[in-house]
């Protein structure tokens, strides 16, 4: 579904991911881990094209969307929720699932889908009238997660989505990722959280300062020493 | 007490479109952080179409706004997209430089075109008076009034419940955020940019009937506005009606307790008075 070949991208013209290449099946469930620092969310605004990278490419089904826009790319179902959730504060619950649903593609169905994304959070639900920018931070993420629902996601990344929840939240969460999953939708799941993600992904990538360290099937990746080496940037 | 009334009543009139001229300049500062120095001179290029249209076609300027508004909204478009647009994201200061560059060229292009001399464009509504009690009003006040309110009141309503408006509050909160959810950020910039203009254009002719008006007025008109906008907060909707109110009502009474010159300075003597004990500006919290 998605493949990415030899990407080198930075900003200011200074390099910070060398040469990536990454590849996720349809309905797989992929970890890209990494420290701090790593490379992930880079990578991730390279595949929503908020930058374009300086070369390799990026193929979606196929399709070379490399020089693609931001718009174009969400039209075609590849949704980012971001690190640091980027609910719009001052709007309404009901309103920030309006604009995740704002795309071409989402719009006629946006009634329907945000009864979808309602019964999957039904926290939301009692929120609807509230604005974003008061929720607790579990609450925002899943706000995030439904607002990219949203969209229609086909392809969804998640950018580090445990980030500063409590472990009821982080558990809560990562069983809608799981029933997502379950329920057929590819998702990229970027993390620096190890042991979770080693646990609800399929396959892993480890990204060590920009570069791709260890690949292959969780367990692979787990009883790979270099995964803890590129964590303690040995 | 009669005078009071009347200067109140001329001051909420003729401020209520002050508060529509900063609207603009409001949600432009919102969504692409420009604070447009050109703005009066929009204003005055609008008045100017008026002159021109009434000088060539005998058009009253509220019959005028039909063709200037689409005009103005197109020159705003492409003087956006093609001139301020990739300066965005410099240094602010670059930006400020290019719309008061930009401030000058309209000045001197209406100057060019139109001459030195002061100049009045009629309206068939000019010297109607209403007389409410023992306060009288001029009916082109009285329209500013009704149509600058209406035209808030539509922007609110378009802001709250429409794909675009949201849109542009999306932009204003969290433009990165705004743009993972599919929507094109320069193009919501600058149709906002767009919409501003044409409302200027419309505020153009508001003010226009009875009103004296000469290529070197623009400035006056951004000062105005950009007070407006601060008063109000920046970007707050109510607070920048409200701004609107107080620049015009303290005008009005400058006007008319006080000397000519020194009735000008009033308003900037409030704003001060304001700021020094409300830095943040009129309003308690932000509506956007
Ligand atoms: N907008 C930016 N401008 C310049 N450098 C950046 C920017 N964003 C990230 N970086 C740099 O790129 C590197 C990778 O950052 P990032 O992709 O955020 O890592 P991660 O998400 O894995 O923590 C870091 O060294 C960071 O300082
Ligand atoms: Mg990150």
């Amino acid at each position: 579904m998605l493949e990415i070949e030899h990407l080198v991208t930075g900003y200011g013209g200074v390099p910070v991911l060398h040469d990536v290449s990454l590849k996720l099946g349809a309905g797989e469930l992929v970890g890209l881990l990494g420290a701090n620092n790593a490379g992930k969310t880079t990578l991730i605004n390279n595949l929503s094209g908020i930058f374009t990278p300086m070369s390799g490419r990026i193929l979606f089904e196929g399709q070379d969307v490399t020089r693609l826009t931001a718009r174009q790319r969400v039209e075609l179902g590849i949704v980012q929720v971001p690190e640091g959730r980027m609910v719009f504060p001052e709007m309404s619950v009901r309103e920030n699932l309006l604009l995740g649903g704002i795309n071409q593609r989402a719009k006629p169905h946006r009634a329907q889908q945000m009864e979808h994304v309602l019964e999957l959070f039904p926290r939301l639900r009692e929120r609807l009238g509230q604005k974003a920018g008061t929720l607790s931070g579990g609450e925002q993420q899943m706000l995030a997660i439904g607002r990219a629902l949203m969209a229609e996601a086909r392809l969804l990344m998640l950018d580090e989505p445990s980030l500063g929840l409590s472990p009821l939240f982080v558990q809560y969460i990562f069983g809608i990722i799981d029933r997502l999953h379950k329920e057929g939708l590819t998702i990229l799941l970027v993390e620096q959280n190890l042991n979770l993600t080693l646990r609800h992904a399929q396959r892993c990538y480890v990204l060590e300062r920009g570069r791709i360290a260890v690949e292959g099937s969780s367990d692979v990746v787990k009883n790979d020493p270099r995964t803890r080496s590129a964590y303690l940037g040995l | 007490m009669t005078e009071f009334m009347q200067a109140l009543a001329q001051g909420v009139l003729i401020g209520s479109t002050y508060g529509l001229l900063a609207l603009g300049m409001g949600l432009v500062y919102g969504v692409s952080g420009v604070v447009n120095f050109s703005h009066g001179d929009f204003i005055s290029l609008g008045m100017f179409m008026c002159l021109g249209l009434y000088s060539a076609l005998a058009l009253d300027p509220y019959v005028s706004a039909v063709i200037t508004v689409p005009v103005m909204t197109a020159i705003g478009a492409v003087v956006y997209w093609y001139l301020i647009r990739p300066m965005v994201g410099h240094q602010f200061l670059m930006v400020v430089q290019l719309t008061l560059g930009l401030s000058l060229v309209l000045q001197n292009g209406i100057l060019m075109v139109f001459g030195g001399q002061p100049a009045r464009t009629p309206s068939m509504v000019e010297s109607k008076l209403l007389i409410l009690g023992d306060v009288v009003v001029r009916v082109p006040h009285v329209i500013a009034f009704v149509v600058s309110f209406a035209l808030a009141i539509g922007l609110y309503v378009m802001l709250r419940s429409t794909d675009f408006g949201r849109s542009i509050r999306a932009v204003h909160q969290n433009a990165n955020a705004a743009a993972l959810m599919g929507i094109d950020v320069r193009w919501v910039q600058t149709l906002t940019f767009a919409l501003g203009i044409g409302l200027l254009a419309i505020a153009a002719a508001l003010l226009l009937p009875g009103t004296p008006i000469q290529p070197a007025q623009g400035l006056r008109y951004t000062v105005i506005t950009l007070l407006v906008v601060v008063l109000g907060g920046m970007t707050n909707f109510v607070g920048i009606m409200l701004g609107g109110l107080i620049i015009g009502i303290s005008e009005a009474f400058g006007t008319i307790y006080l000397s000519d010159t020194l009735g000008m300075l009033l308003p900037y003597g409030i704003f001060v008075l304001i700021m020094l004990f409300r830095p943040q500006g009129l309003t308690w919290s932000s509506s956007r």
